[in-house]
């Protein structure tokens, strides 16, 4: 059985946005499980589908993508990321894997709360999830 | 300092590892000679060193040295985050000759040793993963220069009220030369027609006069009167505008920059709304502004089609701050929802020029706020009421009617101010406190496909911090063609999008930032599914292109008109199109490695290729769920 | 004082780096115009860097002003200078002499790499002025979060002189011994760009500001609403409970003879329907009262925004508050007559209490004070050509932008650095064109 540590939880932020907010966390000391890897892009956008559900194959546990919302710089690409993720969602229930291991949020760049409690969702979100992966790595 | 096991293969990028103590803030919780032994494993690394302060001189030193030695050809620092110090290492590489762009900062400050203080090990085998997609990263890495755009250094100013002209004068005041394109046959827009504006009571053919003779005189202005512009194609730094009289003359004109100063309409009632031109009894406040002119100053009293005037309602928001259902909507199906700002205060002004040249004369004054907001405005609201007009306010959603029978005209409201009273106000004179309608320029903004936005004014690209960029870049807005404002915010207006117009045009090329999108044309098939992605004009198309003596269609970006976003990267199948500096390539290669059971994994991994197979396999589709 | 005496030149003089100063002087710096900036307080960014939300985007105030700080301070044409106040600026030659005082940080900041331990060591805890004293801080600190600089800056009224931060700073950057350093510098032109502050929350006594708890500055809110506020979310600040009830109570400071600010603030309406919004987001049962005399929501998009407001439920009541009391837990009566209905005076309670205070200058000139330009009676200062020429004071040369020429919001203080910034530019090219003609004439 995994614990929380042994996760591997993938953060998309955004270089406007989400990403000034994880440094917001880091900067009140706040403390997060380290199964936690934060990546930084312009726009989350500029991920196809097969990116998150290629990620989540190769042993990503779960996906947060932070988004910016409605700071998002570009034009229409919230609305495309949100109907792209919806896809995903799709996707992801076609080929068995839990749609609550991704999630599409927005984060500011002061917002400490709701990192921390996207992080604390996901993790609960995937162990409630384990006995599936955990058949799964065992048939392997 | 960790000595590589193997010395990369000489066309294997050579990435040098710099993992920074920071006194103690980092290496107190994460093992930082751990990260750069480990990193060190990395067939693509050539050095990996851990020192205490790399911001510091020496351990910025030590990166430049090892480039100047040609240890190293590409760059990661483990340090705080990037916003502190990527810029300082890009310098740092700069400074030894290395492109800039061949750098990758990686944040294990603030993202791991501050937060995971608890727990050393973890937090150093997270720290080893980030760097080792780090490395990832910038060995896919391609060296980047910014964009360059030659400039013409020249304005298009479309509008010659005073906004166009007020930015024309700013800008040869900089020494940049601006072509003024105005529609009628005299300069002064909106403002020549107002016999006297708040809060100065200076009078509209002054300032424009003023204006206008600034304009005569600035060699740098050209002024095309009685002309349109009825083409307009390019991209920032180089716009071209065909610009036609009603002469039938065409002309083209050049410019690095648009402003956009193509101003408002007057609202017009609809017939019968407020029993406008059903009664000669009531006019629009452009109108009744117009009658006082017409009164001279000496008139003993103040005559309207001949009838001497003893009472005036004035009735505001005639025209905006209109609601659903309540107002009939415009010919577009919209209602104006917005406020138009000018019209209390040109109400109050008006109140006090009655007053002070007919005393005698009774006001009313019907309205559901009043919005006195500028510096002075205040004042004119105390002198009206000080001056005797009787101020009603009237529910929002129950605007006043106007009657007129047997020759007389009654205002009839409910008057919140006494509980809601119903009032009959006899008046000789109804005056419409009319607001502003966006003027139609809809040639216009299908030329470059300007935004608009839901009061159907153009629209800025960010309310709040970019008041006058729009989302084309090198377009710019000045004055009411962007919605309501008086004399004073359109004239800021104006000299701010000139002070943005002289940014772009203050170098004889523009640097736009070199993370745009970039086709491989060879992988590129022509499917053209990247076009249905991209919301900026003109950025993405296709064009053809010779391919083994055939003429095939291929993706072609406009960098000057990418804004970066990455939507095309994501609709491309065979991968032919990314955003510079952040392939999906290389988010992949940092998932690998982050996904590594450890980095040695990883070191044994084929670089070319990516087949290895992760040993820590969370979950995995397939036929057999 | 120390006796060493630094000289610097640059195009531009910009007194104040609040949003307004901050754009003036990224506009200069863009076209390529040198600039130097002198900021009093130990950060940039002014008031909006501590704002939660801004209207009637709801944009994250944080968020959009950051990246502004940072392209400032990091900007090669930008000659920033914190903790620095101006003593003097005089015309000299056909450009301007200034005398800066740069206050010691008791932190060297070519050492200091931000790592906060210093803080983490100090154990004298004092107010927090950027919370507006809602939380504290240590003696030594980084002003705020996102304060640029990242450098801490040591209290010396309230430092014991302990030397644990000394002990725990890994760079060893901490000075006790650090004295005001003077500046002198010449420039083209200048930007006043001074700012504003508030109505003092204690001006109309009947309203108990200042006295009781749970009467707030809106700038208060705004920090309980912000995300990294001092409690961390909305609670009254007598006894920590949720509020239930949150009035406003507008003009608290403004449109009022008697306090002396006749003027409409013009910002007052705005920010208290977004706090409202921003708390019906957050306290989702509380009920959200604004007495008002007019909604002021003139600026583009304002009006749709109040609309929005009255459709999410919050209470518009057209009223007069005549007094506040407080009971003895705190809980608040406010003295009202509604205009809406001829029910006479009535009292109606309400859990916490903001006073939409108004605007007024945070610098008036005087005659001997630092720069003798004029004030309008307002206390704001004198535009003498307001329609054509908005950012012109009564010097020529010197140029104002911001709440230093009046209210104003975000929006119209960014518009106001650009065409300050503009009517800079025209000045130094003048001077310049002027320099180049008496030279040829003297050639």
């Amino acid at each position: 059985m995994q614990s929380e540590d042994d996760l591997k939880i993938l953060i998309i932020t955004t270089l406007i946005s989400s990403y000034p907010g994880a440094n917001t966390v880091g900067q009140a000391r706040l403390q997060y499980s380290p199964g936690t890897y934060v990546i930084r892009v312009p726009d989350p956008v500029m991920f196809p589908e097969d990116f998150y559900i290629e990620s989540l194959q190769k042993g990503i546990d779960g996906i947060i993508v932070m988004s910016s919302g409605s700071d998002c710089p570009y034009e229409g690409a919230y609305a495309r990321l949100s109907s792209r993720i919806g896809r995903v969602y799709t996707r992801m229930k076609e080929i068995g894997i839990s749609p609550s291991r991704l999630k599409l949020t927005t984060v500011c760049t002061v917002c400490k709360g709701a990192f921390l409690k996207e992080i604390s969702a996901m993790q609960q979100a995937i162990l409630a999830d384990q006995p599936k992966s955990v058949a799964e790595g065992a048939s392997r | 300092m960790s000595e590589p096991e193997s010395v990369p293969a000489p066309d294997q990028p050579r990435v040098g590892v710099y993992v920074c103590h920071c006194g103690g803030n980092i290496s107190d919780v994460v093992d930082t000679t751990a990260v750069a032994d480990a990193l060190a494993h990395h067939p693509d690394v050539a050095i990996a060193r851990d020192y205490v302060f790399m911001c510091s001189d020496p351990g910025q030193n030590l990166i430049v040295d090892d480039i100047k030695a040609g240890k190293v050809d590409r760059v990661v620092v483990a340090a705080c985050s990037p916003a502190l110090h990527e810029l300082t290492f890009r310098k740092a590489l700069e400074r030894a000759g290395l492109n800039p762009y061949l750098y990758e900062h990686v944040n294990i400050r603030e993202q791991v040793s501050w937060v995971h203080k608890g727990d050393h090990e973890r937090a150093t085998r997270k720290a080893i993963r980030l760097t080792a997609a780090g490395v990832e990263k910038v060995s896919q890495q391609e060296p980047l220069e910014s964009i360059a755009v030659n400039v013409v250094h020249h304005v298009a100013i479309i509008g010659g009220g005073v906004a166009g002209m007020s930015a024309a004068i700013a800008l040869a005041g900089r020494g940049i030369g601006t072509t003024l394109i105005e529609a009628s046959d005299r300069l002064g827009g909106r403002v020549a027609e107002l016999p006297s504006v708040y809060p100065t009571g200076e009078s509209g053919s002054e300032i424009v006069r003023e204006l206008r003779d600034e304009v005569m005189a600035a060699t740098l202005i050209e002024v095309r009167l009685k002309s349109r512009v009825t083409a307009m194609d390019g991209h920032v730094g180089k716009f071209r505008l065909r610009v036609e009289d009603t002469d039938g003359r065409a002309a083209e004109v050049s410019a690095g920059v648009i402003i956009l100063a193509t101003g408002h309409d007057h609202y017009a009632p609809v017939e019968g709304e407020m029993a406008y031109r059903a009664s000669q009894s009531v006019v629009t406040l452009p109108e009744f502004l117009a009658l006082l002119d017409q009164n001279g100053a000496n008139a003993g009293s103040l005559v309207v089609n001949g009838r001497k005037i003893g009472s005036i309602a004035f009735i505001h928001c005639v025209g905006s701050r209109q609601i659903e259902g309540i107002h009939a909507p415009q010919p577009d199906g919209k209602i104006n929802d917005y406020c138009s700002s000018v019209c209390c205060a040109s109400t109050l002004h008006a109140i006090r020029e009655v007053q002070g040249r007919w005393p005698d004369v009774a006001i009313y004054d019907l309205h559901k706020d009043i919005r006195a907001y500028g510096r002075a405005h205040e004042e004119m609201y105390l002198e009206a009421s000080r001056g005797g007009a009787l101020f009603f306010r009237f529910p929002d959603e129950e605007p006043p009617s106007v009657e007129n029978a047997n020759g007389r005209t009654t205002v009839k409201t409910k008057d919140i101010l006494t509980w809601g009273e119903e009032l009959d106000i006899p008046a000789d004179l109804v005056v419409l406190a009319t607001g502003m309608m966006p003027r139609d320029i809809s040639e216009i903004i299908a030329m470059r496909k300007l935004p608009v936005g839901a009061d159907r004014f153009l629209q800025e690209v960010h309310p709040k911090l970019r008041p006058v960029e729009t989302a084309v870049n090198g377009v710019l807005l000045a004055g009411t063609c962007q919605g309501p404002m008086d004399i004073g915010e359109a004239c800021t207006a104006a000299q701010t999008s000139a002070v943005k117009a002289a940014i772009l045009l203050s170098k004889p090329i523009i640097e736009l930032d070199p993370f745009v999108a970039r086709v491989v044309e060879d992988l590129c098939d022509g499917c053209e599914q990247c076009i249905a992605e991209c919301e900026y004009e003109g950025a993405l198309t296709m064009a053809d292109v010779e391919r083994d003596g055939q003429t095939v269609r291929r993706a072609r970006v406009n960098p000057a008109l990418c804004a970066g976003c990455g939507a095309c990267a994501a609709a491309c199948p065979p991968r032919a199109i990314n955003v510079a500096g952040w392939s999906l390539n290389q988010f992949e290669a940092m998932v690998d490695a982050i996904v590594a059971e450890n980095v040695e994994a990883l070191a044994r991994a084929e670089r070319r290729g990516r087949s290895f197979a992760p040993l820590a396999v969370g979950i995995s589709g397939g036929p057999t769920r | 004082m120390s006796a060493e005496i630094e000289r610097k030149h640059a195009d531009v003089l910009v007194v104040g780096a609040g949003i307004a100063g901050l754009q003036a002087s990224l506009d200069l710096a863009d076209q390529g115009y040198s600039v130097i900036l002198v900021e009093r307080m130990p950060s940039i960014g002014g008031v909006m860097i501590s704002l939660s939300k801004v209207f009637p985007t709801l944009d994250c105030a944080s968020c959009i002003t950051t990246p502004r700080m940072a392209s400032a301070a990091h900007h090669p044409n930008i000659d920033l200078f914190t903790l620095t106040e101006v003593q003097s600026i005089v015309p000299e030659g056909n450009g301007f002499a200034a005398s800066l005082v740069k206050q010691p940080r008791f932190v060297e900041e070519d050492k200091c790499i931000g790592c906060r331990r210093c803080e983490a060591a100090c154990s004298v805890y004092v107010p927090d002025e950027y919370d507006y004293g809602l939380g504290v801080r240590k003696a030594i600190s980084i002003p705020f979060t996102n304060a640029i600089p990242q450098y801490p800056v040591l209290d010396e009224e309230t430092c014991m002189l302990c030397g644990a931060c000394a002990k725990a700073c890994p760079t060893q950057c901490i000075n006790f011994l650090q004295e005001p350093r003077r500046v002198e510098i010449t420039v083209q032109a200048v930007i006043m760009a001074t700012g504003f502050e508030l109505t003092p929350l204690g001006a109309k006594a009947e309203y108990g500001g200042g006295k009781y708890a749970n009467v707030l500055s809106p700038l208060q809110m705004e920090r309980l609403l912000a995300p990294h506020g001092p409690y961390g979310s909305v609670l009254r600040p007598s006894d920590g409970k949720v509020p239930d009830s949150i009035a406003y109570v507008q003009c608290a400071g403004s449109r009022d003879l008697s306090l002396g600010v006749p003027y409409c603030s013009r910002v007052c309406c705005m920010y208290a329907i977004k706090q409202a919004m921003l708390l019906s987001g957050s306290l989702p049962v509380a009920d959200i009262t604004i007495y008002y005399m007019d909604i002021r929501a003139f600026g583009k998009g304002y009006e749709q925004f109040y609309q929005n407001a009255k459709a999410m439920g919050i209470n518009f009541v057209k009223a007069k508050v005549a007094r506040i009391r407080e009971d003895d837990n705190h809980n608040l009566f406010l003295r009202i007559e509604r205009q809406e209905a001829g029910t006479g005076p009535e009292e109606v309670q309400h859990d916490l209490v903001v006073l939409s205070l108004g605007m007024v200058p945070a610098w008036r000139p005087t005659p001997d004070g630092i720069i003798p330009l004029q004030a309008d009676t307002d206390g704001f200062l004198r535009l003498p050509k307001t329609l054509l020429r908005p950012s012109w004071t009564s010097m020529e040369g010197v140029y104002a932008a911001g709440t230093a020429t009046g209210p104003k919001d975000i929006v119209d203080a960014i518009a106001d650095g650009g065409a300050a910034a503009m009517a800079a530019a025209n000045y130094v090219e003048r001077s310049r064109r002027q320099a180049h003609e008496l030279a040829g004439a003297a050639r």
